[in-house]
């Protein structure tokens, strides 16, 4: 005797399914030669095709579901990238379009041209798909997703929706450029990213422009570079360090200003950095320690061949016992398919 | 009648298109020997967008900076009211715009209010108060 049978067509099946969720098991009962355990496998699995045939229903039936994803560990980032160039489909793009907020759409919008709006479109898919991909309780729609920012202006989710989900405490930050859009996530601790191309000219003389902004002790490094292009690359990776550090912090630029504080390398590791408050009034060694006493970690990768891209988390010292970020990147395309950077394949940049 | 000009510009930030001026509109007007206290909330047309303080040269001088940092093109328009944002501007542009127009106006902007600076009116704005301030 057969039960129903799977995968049934998608009419007939959602009959069913209905039928099983209001009438609890009378259509496996109807089978009495069944056993009991088998009869509960069998309407768990019921239940479950009728979970993600509504998902489905409310996507196209074109695209699949997301696929969940484990949580970052503490002190471990992940790292999400999208490249807008590999992105082309206008069915898949029109698909993104339709998972953004009234006010998303209306923010893209005012962007000028078709590249603008397509990233800012991308970057919001990013967000939204990643952040609902975590969740591995419940499934989470990403266009329900909701998002505030706190005092200063940070963008962070609001779970008021999701009340009575056991929502992991999820921090992210995103940062775009034309040829790529990231967006980190950790648990527990604020963290920040910045990416920027390697290539990137700025228009202006770089120590001129450090001088003006970074900290003495960062012009004085930069200074000490001979060759213009170095020390443009090295301009570039401290203000991708800087910058995630501020918005790590959440707080707006008024409350750590460039000049304020000194990024460095690490003496003997790879990618690691330091930063330090500067002040006036440093003048013995031992204030310049205290200065420099943790409370955030960096890390710097180089992304794609083409980005430097910078993490700052906050540092929780006591559980971390001064380790190094681990950092798990993947680049990746909504609804399509995700690619694990290997270790190797991301230069720490020294 | 109630003199939107004579409001301070540096007081209408957020910049709403449609609705003008709220607690500054406290006029006390006499026709003929009445007077009375006016608090006029009125609906302009959505087209008529606050006129900006900053005198006509200085926007322009901005949008030339703005220009060449962005590297526009001559077709890109780019008037009082639009958004560095809106052309694309991420912080790091942002930052050299601010260097650019320092350099232009011979002037030092703090760093909070360079980073809050969203729009060529609002530069333009910052520069003329602080051009004032040096004068």
């Amino acid at each position: 005797m057969t039960l129903v049978s799977f995968p049934p067509s998608p009419a007939r099946h959602f009959a069913v399914v209905v039928q099983v969720n209001y009438l609890s098991l009378s259509v496996v009962d109807l089978v009495a030669a069944v056993p009991l355990e088998k009869k509960k496998r069998l309407s768990l699995e019921l239940m479950r095709i009728s979970v993600m045939s509504q998902l489905q229903r409310s996507f196209s039936m074109e695209f699949p579901s997301l696929v969940s994803l484990k949580l970052p560990s503490p002190m471990e980032t992940h790292l999400w990238y999208i490249r807008p160039d590999e992105v082309k489909s206008p069915s898949l793009l029109k698909h993104y379009s339709q998972l953004l907020s009234p006010s998303e759409k209306d923010q893209v919008s005012q962007l000028r041209g078709d590249a603008l709006k397509k990233n800012a479109l991308l970057a919001r898919t990013l967000v939204r798909t990643t952040i609902a991909r975590y969740q591995t309780n419940n499934a989470v729609d990403p266009r329900s997703l909701m998002f505030k920012k706190n005092t200063y202006g940070k963008p962070e989710v609001d779970w008021q929706n999701y009340k009575n989900y056991n929502n992991p405490p999820l921090h992210f930050n995103i940062s775009h450029t034309d040829s790529l859009i990231a967006c980190g996530v950790t648990v527990h601790v604020p963290v920040g990213i910045d990416v920027e191309d390697k290539e990137r000219k700025i228009k202006h003389d770089v120590l001129a422009f450090a001088e003006r902004f970074y900290s003495a002790d960062e012009v004085q490094f930069l200074s000490t570079i001979p060759d213009p292009e170095v020390q443009r690359k090295e301009f570039i990776k401290l203000w991708t360090l800087k910058e995630a550090y501020v918005k790590a912090l959440g707080k707006g630029f008024s409350a750590a200003p460039f000049n304020t504080f000194t990024i460095q390398s690490k003496a003997g590791t790879k990618g690691e950095y330091n930063l330090c408050k500067t002040s006036e009034m440093t003048t013995s060694s031992l204030e310049k320690t205290n200065n420099c006493n943790g409370g955030w970690k960096f890390s710097l990768l180089e992304l794609a061949d083409s980005h430097y891209a910078a993490i700052c988390i906050e540092d929780d010292q006591a559980s971390s016992g001064g380790a190094p970020m681990r950092v798990i990147v993947r680049k990746t395309i909504p609804f399509v398919e995700d690619e694990l950077i290997s270790e190797s394949k991301l230069l720490k940049v020294v | 009648m109630a003199s939107i000009a004579a409001s301070s510009s540096t007081s209408l930030q957020a910049r709403p298109r449609q609705l003008v001026i709220a607690a500054n509109q406290v006029r006390c007007f006499s026709y003929g020997r009445r007077s009375h206290l006016s608090f006029n909330l009125r609906q302009l047309p959505t087209r008529l967008s606050v006129s900006c303080a900053a005198k006509p040269e200085t926007v322009d001088k901005v949008c030339a900076v703005v220009r060449k940092q962005l590297s526009l093109k001559e077709a890109d328009e780019i008037t009082a009211a639009t958004k560095f944002a809106a052309l694309g501007a991420d912080s790091l542009d942002t930052v050299e715009i601010v260097m650019g127009l320092e350099e232009e106006f011979g002037i030092e902007m703090a760093e909070e209010k360079a980073q809050s600076i969203a729009t060529v009116e609002q530069a333009a704005e910052l520069i003329e108060e602080l051009l004032l301030e040096k004068a």
